[in-house]
C-alpha cells in the first residue's frame, strides 16, 4: 500500500513538473536594449513603461519582456561588445553608424523586410516607407535593396541653434543683427564697451572634437559662393566644408575675432567646454551658437542660471549668417531618421517574430501615448483642451521613483514625443519650458528657415569607415591651426592644412562620394535647390 | 649583494614534498598570468585577418600582411610612431633620475615623521586619474587664464602668455614635467627598498674612514643600488614603445596634435572608431615586437658592460 501510494505521489510530481514546464514553454522571453542616463530613481530594467508593455503587450502574447540596460553614453561599445560574444539583447539600438554598418558587412542581423510585411503594419504606417528606406541597401548586390535595420522616426528635425543676448543688443542701442558685418560690429562693440567688465568675450567658441566642423560650417557656409558650387561638388564635399569655394573666407573671419579677442583663445584646449559653460552663465558671452532648445534645457539651462547672475540677461534667437551667393539665411537640418534598431541572428526565429510584433505594438498611437506621457496625474497635470496634448509636464524629482520614465529611451522608434500630428508635436517642443514658449518657437522657428536636409549615403563609403576619424581628427588640427595663426601667414597655413587633410584619405572620400552622387545612392538637399 | 645558503638536506627530489605549500600558493599567480598573460595572446592572429564581428577570430578570413601595410601607409602612422619614442624619450631622460635623488634625499632624512610625510605626498599625484591632473594642468597652465601666466602677466614679466599647452615644443616640455611629477614619488618605492637593503656596516666603515654625507652616497649608496637601477633601465627601454592613451589624450588638444598624436591615441582613431579591430591588433603586434628587440638589446648591452641584466 505504501509502496503504490509513493509511487503514486513520484508520479504526479514528475506530471507536475511537466505541466509546469509546458506552460513555461508557452511563454518566450524577449530581451530589449534600453538606455540606462542613470536618472536618480529611475532603474531602466524595472521601471513604470517595463511594467505597463508586460501589462498590455506581453501577458496577452504569452512574452516576458526583460529591459537590459546601457549605459547611454557607452553604449556603442557595449553593444560591440555583447554582439561580437553573441549575447546581445533581442532587439539592439544603437546611435553608432558605423557599428550598424560593420553588422550588414559582417552578416550579423537579421534582414527584416518579411517581418515587418507580416507582423510590422503599424510600425511601417508610423514610419514611412520614405523612412523605412534609410535602413535599407543592397547587400547582396543583385540590384535590390533589403531592410536591414529600423530606423526610429526623428520628430523635430531642426538642428541649429545661434543665440544673442537681446540685454546687450539694447546696451549697444543695436538691432539684432541679420549678416556677417552687422553681426561682428556687434562683438566688436561688446568687447569695447566690456559689457561684462574684463572677462568680456563676445563670441562662445569651443572645438567639438568629435567631429569639428560639424559646428563650425553653419558659420562659414554663409561665405561659400554657391555659383561655384554644383550639386555633385555639395556631396563630393559632404564632410569637408573647409574646401567649398569661398569657405576659406569664414575660416580667416574666425582668425580675426581670435585676434581681436572677441573669442576665446582656450578654444582648441581638450577641457574647454566646461569653461565656456561657466562663461554663458556667469554672463561673460554675447553669442553662442548649439542646438535650438539649447538655452532652456534641463541638464544645462543656460537661460535660467544665466538669469541667477545677471538678472536682466535674455537669450534670444539670432541669423547673422546669411549668405549672399544664396541670399539666403542657411541652417543644416537633420535626416528623417534617429537611431537605429537592430535584430541580431543569435536571436531566433520566434523571437524575432516577437521583437517586430513589440515594436509593432509600440508604434499605434494609444500606446506610444502611454509609453511616452505616462499617466495623467502623476508624470502631468492634464491634456490641454486647445492643443490636445499633455501640459504640466513633470520634470523626472517630481515624479515618484516606480513612475519616472525616460520617453525617448524606451518608446525609442520615435526620436522626441510624438502625437501623430504636425502641429501638435511642434507645440510639444515649447512644452517643456514653460515661461519661455517664445522663445523656443522662435528659435524652433530660425533652425529651420533655408534649411536643408545633413547628407548621408545610400552605400557602405569604405573611405569613410577607413578614413572618416582620420580626416576628422585632421580637420581639428586645421581649425585650431587656422584660427589661432599670424593673420599674415593664414594663406599659407590654409593652404598646408587643406593639403593636409586630402592626404589623409579625405580624397579617397571625396572620390567615392562623389561616385555615390552619381549613381544616385544619396540623401540630403543641396542648398542651391532650396 | 646577497649571500645563498645551501642546505645539504635540502635535496632536489624532497623540495616537492617539504615546499608544496609554498607551490600551492604559486598556483593563483601562475593561473593569472596563463589566463590573462598568455591566453589572450591567442588573439593575435586577429592581426593576420579581416575580423568579422560575428565570426571572431577563428571564423574570419586571412588575409596576410594586408592589415600592417594598410596601417603603415597612413598618412599619421610614421608622426604617431616619433611623437611615441620622443616624448618616451623625454619622459625617461628627464623621469628616470629623479626618483634615484628623492629616494637618496628621503634616506637622509632625520625626522622620521617628516620623512614619512614627504613621502605620502610625493606619492599622492601616482593615485590621481589623468581627467583630475587634466583639470589641473589646465588651471595651471592655460593661455592667460591659467595661473602661471596670469600672475606673470599681471606682475609684468611677460607681455604675451607663455604658450604651455598650445606650442608643440612647450608643450612636450609640459607633458615631460607632468609626467615627472607625477611619477617621481611611485618610482622612489623600489630605490627606497634598495637603500634599505645596503648592508649599514658600510656606511659605518665609511664614516669611519671619514667621507663626508656627499661621498657616502657616491661610493656607498649608489653602488648599492646599482643592479636596481639598471634593472628599471633595462625595464625603461623595453617600455619605449608602450605609451599610455589617457595621458596624451587628456593633455593633448587640436593645436598640437602633430605633437601629441600618438601610438595609442592612433590605435583608438583607426581601429576602435570604427570597429577595425584586426588593425588595432596590428598596431599592438608591432608596437610588442619592437618593445622586445628595445628590451633584448637593452639587455644585452648591460650584460656586456658586466652587469646582471634581467635574464
Amino acid at each position: 500500500m505504501k509502496k503504490t501510494l509513493s509511487v503514486l505521489l513520484a508520479l504526479s510530481m514528475l506530471l507536475g513538473l511537466v505541466g509546469t514546464a509546458l506552460a513555461a514553454d508557452d511563454w518566450i522571453t524577449l530581451k530589449v536594449e534600453t538606455y540606462d542616463r542613470e536618472i536618480t530613481g529611475l532603474d531602466v530594467t524595472d521601471c513604470w513603461q517595463l511594467h505597463y508593455a508586460q501589462e498590455h503587450f506581453g501577458d496577452p502574447n504569452h512574452i516576458k519582456l526583460e529591459f537590459v540596460s546601457y549605459a547611454r553614453w557607452t553604449e556603442g561599445d557595449l553593444l560591440t561588445n555583447a554582439l561580437a560574444g553573441g549575447n546581445a539583447p533581442d532587439i539592439c539600438v544603437t546611435y553608432n553608424g558605423s557599428l550598424v554598418q560593420q553588422c550588414i558587412d559582417d552578416e550579423g542581423i537579421w534582414q527584416l523586410d518579411d517581418l515587418i510585411a507580416n507582423y510590422g503594419q503599424n510600425l511601417r504606417a508610423f514610419l514611412g516607407d520614405e523612412l523605412l528606406g534609410y535602413g535599407q541597401s543592397d547587400h547582396d548586390g543583385d540590384g535590390v535593396k533589403e531592410q536591414w535595420y529600423i530606423p526610429a522616426r526623428r520628430i523635430s528635425v531642426a538642428n541649429v541653434g545661434n543665440f544673442i543676448r537681446e540685454d546687450w543688443l539694447k546696451a549697444l542701442n543695436m538691432e539684432k543683427p541679420t549678416n556677417v558685418e552687422e553681426f561682428t560690429a556687434y562683438l566688436r562693440a561688446a568687447k569695447e564697451a566690456k559689457l561684462a567688465g574684463e572677462n568680456t568675450m563676445p563670441f562662445s567658441f569651443g572645438i567639438y572634437v568629435p567631429d569639428p566642423l560639424y559646428n563650425v560650417r553653419r558659420f562659414t557656409d554663409a561665405w561659400v559662393d554657391f555659383s561655384q558650387v554644383t550639386e555633385e561638388d555639395w556631396f563630393a564635399y559632404a564632410r569637408n566644408p573647409e574646401m567649398l569655394p569661398g569657405a576659406k573666407e569664414g575660416f580667416r573671419w574666425l582668425n580675426t575675432l581670435y585676434h581681436e579677442g572677441l573669442l576665446p583663445d582656450t578654444f582648441a584646449l581638450s577641457d574647454n567646454d566646461k569653461a565656456n559653460d561657466t562663461a554663458l552663465i556667469m554672463g561673460y558671452n554675447g553669442f553662442f551658437s548649439q542646438q535650438p532648445d539649447q538655452p532652456w534645457r534641463t541638464d544645462k539651462n543656460y537661460q535660467i542660471e544665466l538669469e541667477k547672475n545677471v538678472p536682466e540677461g535674455h537669450w534670444v534667437t539670432v541669423n547673422p549668417f546669411y549668405n549672399e551667393s544664396l541670399g539666403k539665411t542657411l541652417h543644416d537640418k537633420y535626416a528623417a531618421n534617429g537611431l537605429s534598431i537592430i535584430i541580431p541572428l543569435t536571436t531566433n526565429e520566434e523571437t524575432a517574430i516577437a521583437a517586430m510584433k513589440y515594436l509593432d505594438w509600440m508604434a499605434q498611437p494609444d500606446n506610444m501615448f502611454a509609453m511616452q506621457n505616462g499617466i495623467e496625474g502623476i508624470n502631468y497635470e492634464g491634456i490641454s483642451p486647445e492643443l490636445g496634448i499633455p501640459y504640466g509636464v513633470k520634470s523626472a524629482d517630481a515624479v515618484p521613483n516606480e513612475n519616472k520614465m525616460h520617453a525617448g529611451d524606451i518608446c525609442f522608434i520615435s526620436n522626441g514625443l510624438c502625437y501623430f500630428d504636425d502641429e501638435k508635436n511642434a507645440a510639444a517642443l515649447a512644452l517643456p519650458f514653460a515661461g519661455y514658449e517664445e522663445d523656443v518657437i522662435a528659435s524652433y522657428a530660425d533652425a529651420l528657415t533655408d534649411a536643408w536636409t545633413q547628407i548621408s549615403f545610400t552605400v557602405a563609403i569604405q573611405a569613410e569607415t577607413d578614413y572618416g576619424s582620420t580626416v576628422k581628427s585632421k580637420q581639428g588640427e586645421f581649425l585650431a591651426a587656422v584660427v589661432s595663426c599670424e593673420p599674415d601667414q593664414f594663406d599659407a597655413v590654409y593652404e598646408a592644412g587643406l593639403q593636409d587633410i586630402l592626404n589623409s584619405g579625405a580624397q579617397e572620400m571625396i572620390d567615392e562620394f562623389r561616385q555615390a552622387y552619381k549613381d544616385g545612392n544619396y540623401r540630403g538637399v543641396f542648398p542651391g535647390n532650396l | 649583494m646577497s649571500v645563498k645558503t645551501v642546505n645539504p638536506k635540502h635535496r632536489k627530489g624532497r623540495s616537492w614534498t617539504q615546499d608544496w605549500r609554498l607551490y600551492v600558493m604559486l598556483i593563483l599567480p601562475v593561473a593569472f598570468y596563463l589566463i590573462f598573460c598568455y591566453k589572450p595572446m591567442i588573439g593575435i592572429i586577429v592581426a593576420f585577418e579581416k575580423y568579422n564581428l560575428f565570426k571572431g577570430m577563428w571564423g574570419s578570413p586571412w588575409v596576410g600582411l594586408d592589415n600592417f601595410r594598410f596601417v603603415m601607409k597612413m598618412s599619421d602612422f610614421s608622426s604617431a610612431l616619433t611623437n611615441t619614442l620622443w616624448l618616451n624619450f623625454l619622459g625617461l631622460v628627464a623621469g628616470f633620475p629623479v626618483p634615484i635623488i628623492l629616494a637618496i634625499m628621503l634616506n637622509e632624512m632625520k625626522s622620521i615623521g617628516l620623512k614619512k610625510v614627504s613621502q605620502t605626498l610625493l606619492y599622492l599625484p601616482h593615485f590621481l586619474s589623468w581627467i583630475i591632473i587634466g583639470g589641473m594642468v589646465l588651471q595651471i597652465f592655460s593661455p592667460t587664464s591659467g595661473l602661471i601666466n596670469a600672475l606673470l602677466l599681471r606682475w609684468g614679466w611677460i607681455d604675451k602668455s607663455i604658450p604651455f599647452l598650445t606650442d608643440g615644443p612647450h608643450w612636450q616640455f609640459t607633458y615631460t614635467l607632468v609626467g615627472v611629477w607625477q611619477g617621481m614619488g611611485w618610482g622612489t618605492i623600489l630605490y627606497l627598498s634598495a637603500i634599505t637593503g645596503i648592508n649599514m656596516e658600510l656606511f659605518e666603515a665609511a664614516r669611519i674612514d671619514g667621507a663626508n654625507k656627499l661621498q657616502q652616497i657616491w661610493h656607498v649608496t649608489l653602488p648599492g643600488i646599482r643592479s636596481t637601477i639598471v634593472v628599471l633601465l633595462i625595464l625603461n627601454v623595453g617600455q619605449m614603445m608602450n605609451i599610455s592613451f589617457d595621458r596624451p589624450q587628456i593633455l593633448g588638444n587640436a593645436q598640437v596634435r602633430k605633437f601629441c598624436d600618438v601610438l595609442s591615441t592612433f590605435v583608438y582613431r583607426t581601429g576602435i572608431e570604427n570597429h577595425k579591430f584586426e588593425r588595432a591588433t596590428a598596431v599592438g603586434l608591432f608596437q610588442s615586437l619592437v618593445g622586445l628587440i628595445l628590451i633584448s638589446g637593452a639587455n644585452f648591452i648591460s650584460k656586456k658592460l658586466g652587469e646582471d641584466g634581467i635574464w
